[in-house]
């Protein structure tokens, strides 16, 4: 069994639920060959450096599985019979890299997560941090101290008056 | 002064080496970018003083890095 890294750019006019889709199809060609995936990595949309197949954008994906060698030209025959995928590359990876992405993408599925449930409270927190962090900065030198100080607890003690810090401070 | 013949010039460094990188990686192709010349070519060691070994991993990594289109393969 050796570790690979699959990188594929899929269509940018692939409708995004439909990328499971593509993405399964890659998998089940893995498995079927005694293979197992480990992690897919989404690199979002990203800018092309060039042109390909006329297409400016495309949807990265990175995707990390372990199998035998010759599961390879299967997996390429499935890059080349899949129109949505405009460009691939299958390249042997180490441990290392494989662990980071798993990490990775362990790491990403929390923040997710995280995001979904703070969006609620987001809103109003995001606010008071944001002028808890201006206030730390802009004050001047010699009083620095003092008014960092009475910005902090000002912060702290109310959200409503932080506004008046940021005038004072400047 | 800097003209002076025989006068070896300032000896550049590895940047891999210093960030202790054993293997350049073809992902990360915002640090290859500056690597390569505004038309898109390889940097030449002597430009960039990278060593031997990581010159070779570099060259690799940015041919496949342009491949999937992360980077340019030549501007203008």
């Amino acid at each position: 069994m050796e570790l690979y890294e699959a990188m594929i750019i899929i269509s940018p006019e692939l409708e995004k639920d439909d990328h499971q889709e593509v993405l399964d199809g890659l998998s089940s060609a893995i498995t079927k060959n005694n293979g197992s995936v480990s992690t897919i990595l989404d690199w979002r949309k990203r800018r092309l450096a060039y042109e390909i197949d006329k297409f400016l954008e495309g949807h990265y994906y990175l995707v990390y599985f372990s199998a035998e060698g010759t599961v390879i030209p299967e997996v390429e025959h499935y890059f080349r019979v899949t129109d949505e995928i405009i460009r691939f590359m299958v390249v042997r990876t180490d441990e290392q890299e494989f662990e980071a992405a798993a990490k990775k993408a362990a790491s990403e599925a929390e923040a997710a997560k995280k995001a979904a449930a703070e969006e609620i409270t987001a809103a109003a927190e995001a606010g008071e941090a944001e002028v808890k962090e201006s206030a730390d900065t802009e004050t001047p030198e010699p009083v620095q101290d003092s008014q960092e100080k009475t910005a902090e607890a000002e912060v702290e003690s109310s959200g409503t008056e932080d506004e008046e810090d940021k005038p004072a401070g400047e | 002064m800097r003209r002076d013949r025989g006068r070896k010039p300032k000896k550049k460094i590895c940047s891999f080496c210093v960030e202790k990188i054993d293997s350049v990686d073809y992902k990360q192709y915002e640090k290859l970018k500056r690597f390569v010349t505004e038309r898109g070519k390889v940097l030449p060691r002597r430009i960039s003083g990278n060593c031997a070994k990581h010159q070779r991993q570099l060259t690799r990594a940015i041919k496949k890095s342009r491949i999937m289109a992360l980077l340019p393969f030549s501007m203008e």
